[in-house]
């Protein structure tokens, strides 16, 4: 054999030995069937590090591809990565049908309460309607506070009550003539469901679903948060409430400066009052499903959709607050209480039920006539009486939270 | 011993300047071996692919990724696929400019080109069988390419893509083309081309009397050449196939549309850039189907060259071709970079 030819097959023989290394090179393919989608996904591979998202969605039963989409069989970052919806984050609302929906699972029958995404997409802090309504009314662009716009168009989903309006048109602020509402347009649309976060980590949150239910709050967005959670501690609303003002002079958001510390003395508006469970609580462990999602109509202001009041738990001076004798292995409450579990809530045992039939599945009735309530995120157990055979001196018509501040509101 | 094709390509003796690689560049021998390593790895890909729509892309993506040394089966047969067509053009180009075409290997010149064209459709063919949105544009444009043309065109559009749009009848007509068809054909002048090669006296080099010298090599020395080149070019697939995998793009999904910034496979280019100049028809399949009848034309038309040229490059007996093949050339070139920009 010639040195020539003897070289060229050293050179082929060292290529072949690259490919035998480029091969073990590689990581051992990790494999995942999930028993929901029965379709092998590689995903694991390099995300093995990953927590489960929530005891309700666990990775066997519906690995990474239902929510996420993305290619399940590559193993290359790029392209792995290149079908999947919404980024990081598959629950943004231009892509949520797609990832959470399905009627089994967020996008299915009122009765079953399954229709969450139906909710939130008519839910007043994704439409925005009742600010801009606000915003056109007081600048002159509409006659009347009623909601014409919301942040996309969207019929109703449900149209149960007379305060609702049927559709919503787009918001465009380019088309409108009114030079503040323009500014509106441009300026403040900066807290509802479909956009990014102000800059800063008291206001990091994501979009759609995980504004609320993954606890990002004072974490560095660059750094994911894998969780999904129905105890919201009060820190995730405030990364929208609570984060300053609106100047309606110069048309745009100013946000606060302070790095708000302790919750009662400096966090929210110096004016406000609050009782004890108003700053010790979690905002979700009195206002419900359907305040914080909706209940699918289109609302033209907060207030049409916000209820719950101190009332709801505490009743009045003639009524006992609304309860409710769990009978059903299945109900909503021991479901919600199975996800979040504060609460050793079981068949027999009595909760508190909003006056449009919600179920604060936190709360239950004991034996001596007085009420516990757990709080969803801290696990507190608090005890409460009724107003009932109490000296509350309350008018009967005078059943809003200042008139209980009167006498019930904590020194600041 | 008896005669055998192997013997038939490999004579006792040859010429020496037959076999002289600044002549023949090496590029038919390697055509022939990049053929036979498609061949084989084709066959292997076959065990893995899934021609349907749905399947495509996720049999590739299996194999690329999953099948231990899969990868490196796809990528030996894309990179071998790129490098054919490279080494088959500069195959012609030798061809022409060394005035080889001149009878009496006009035929066989022949041949060569419907060889070319054929390994064009065959990566064409190939490519489309990934079926994903990488390749989705291209096939569209190609396809409706054909449609352009006149009183054929619609027909020709439903034989090839078996539909009013692509689809899964698309994927295994492509498919079965691309395995059986074109291979079928391929093979068969293949064959034919190398075995008029010793008929009309191998390699062109002038007559034995007009031959400066008359030093032969042994079929031995020259089956030790070709092992060279082999080993050398396998070598350098390898280590392309390691370096620079063949591309993959997510599937299709239902109703997506072609994706931005698509382009043609990178030996259409130049037929995707000069789209751009206007109607379809004339830009995209006319003026390509002239530039290929001006080789086909090439020897029968134009002087040749004198035998006593032959076996050197740039024979003045033949240089109208060599300038209207070098024009086509760099014409081509100039559309690629173009539509690279």
């Amino acid at each position: 054999m010639k040195l020539s030819t003897a070289i060229a097959s050293a050179v082929l023989f060292l290529a072949a030995l690259a490919t035998v290394f480029w091969q073990y090179r590689q990581p051992a393919p990790v494999a995942l069937t999930p028993t929901l989608t029965g379709q092998v996904e590689y995903c694991l591979t390099c995300h093995a590090d990953l927590p489960e998202i929530s005891p309700a969605h666990p990775v066997e039963t519906f690995g990474c591809v239902r929510c996420h989409g993305g290619e399940r069989l590559a193993l290359e970052a790029d392209l792995a990565h290149s079908t999947m919806r919404g980024g990081r984050n598959p629950s943004d609302l231009a892509v949520v049908e797609a990832s959470c929906g399905g009627s089994d699972c967020h996008s299915g029958s009122l009765a079953e309460e399954r229709d969450h995404i139906q909710r939130v997409r008519t839910g007043i802090q994704a439409t925005y309607a009742g600010a801009i309504a606000q915003i056109r009314y007081t600048f002159g662009a509409q006659p009347d506070a009623i909601a014409r716009y919301g942040i996309y168009a969207i019929e109703a989903y449900q149209m149960t009550t007379p305060r609702a309006v049927p559709y919503l048109d787009a918001f465009d602020p380019a088309q409108e003539s009114s030079q503040p509402v323009k500014a509106f347009g441009e300026q403040c649309l900066v807290c509802h469901l479909s956009v990014d976060a102000l800059p800063g980590a008291p206001n990091a949150r994501l979009t759609g679903c995980a504004a609320c239910h993954t606890p990002t709050a004072n974490t560095d967005l660059e750094k994911p948060v894998h969780q999904l959670t129905t105890a919201m501690p009060y820190t995730q609303c405030n990364t929208c409430h609570n984060r300053g003002n609106y100047d309606l002079r110069a048309m745009h958001f100013v946000p606060r400066n302070d790095q708000p510390a302790d919750r009662l003395h400096d966090y929210y508006q110096p004016i406000a009052q609050f009782v004890r469970c108003e700053w010790t609580l979690d905002c979700v462990d009195c206002h419900t499903r359907h305040e914080a999602m909706g209940d699918g109509n289109l609302y033209s202001s907060k207030k049409d959709i916000q209820y719950v009041r101190c009332y709801t738990c505490h009743g009045t001076l003639d009524k006992l607050p609304l309860t409710r004798t769990i009978s059903d292995p299945n109900d909503l409450a021991l479901r919600m209480a199975f996800l979040t579990p504060v609460i050793d809530l079981k068949v027999g045992d009595t909760v508190i039920v909003t006056e449009k039939g919600e179920t604060l599945w936190n709360t239950r009735q004991l034996q001596d006539g007085t009420y516990e309530l757990f709080g969803k995120a801290t696990g507190q157990r608090l005890t409460f009486r009724p107003v009932k055979g109490s000296a509350c001196q309350q008018k009967p018509d005078q059943q809003e939270s200042r008139y209980c501040h009167e006498c019930h509101a904590v020194q600041r | 011993m008896r005669p055998s094709f192997f013997h038939h390509l490999h004579p006792p003796t040859i010429p020496a300047a037959q076999s002289r690689l600044r002549y023949t560049l090496g590029a038919g021998g390697l055509s022939v071996f990049f053929s036979l390593v498609l061949i084989v790895s084709g066959v292997l890909l076959m065990y893995y692919y899934t021609p349907t729509p749905q399947e495509a892309p996720l049999s590739i993506q299996t194999l690329t990724f999953l099948v231990p040394f899969g990868w490196l089966v796809r990528n030996l047969h894309y990179w071998a696929a790129q490098l054919l067509v490279l080494v088959v053009v500069i195959h012609l180009m030798r061809v022409v400019f060394t005035g080889a075409c001149a009878p009496p290997r006009r035929f066989n010149y022949l041949l060569g080109l419907a060889l070319l064209v054929i390994c064009v459709l065959l990566d064409f063919t190939g490519y489309v069988l990934r079926w994903d949105t990488g390749i989705q544009w291209a096939l569209v444009v190609g396809t409706n390419l054909v449609k352009t043309i006149p009183v054929v065109g619609g027909g020709l559009y439903a034989f090839l893509v078996g539909g009013s749009q692509p689809g899964a009848a698309t994927l295994i007509r492509f498919y079965t083309w691309h395995i059986f068809g074109l291979t079928l054909i391929l093979l068969i002048i293949g064959g034919w081309h190398l075995f008029r090669v010793r008929r009309d006296g191998g390699i062109a080099v002038p007559p034995p009397e007009l031959r400066p010298g008359n030093n032969r090599i042994t079929r031995f020395e020259l089956v030790r050449r070709e092992v060279l080149a082999m080993l050398l070019a396998s070598a350098g697939l390898v280590l392309l196939s390691i370096t620079l995998p063949a591309p993959l793009a997510p599937p299709i999904q239902e109703g997506s549309a072609l994706v931005a910034g698509a382009r043609a496979p990178w030996f259409f280019l130049w037929v995707q850039e000069l789209l751009k100049l206007g109607d379809p028809f004339l830009w995209g399949v006319l003026i390509p189907l002239v530039m290929t009848m001006v080789f086909v034309l090439m020897p029968y038309l134009l002087p040749n060259a004198r035998p006593v040229e032959l076996g050197r490059w740039f024979p003045p007996g033949n240089r109208l071709a060599q300038v209207i093949s070098a024009i086509i050339v760099i014409f081509i070139l100039i559309m690629t970079t173009l539509a690279l920009l």
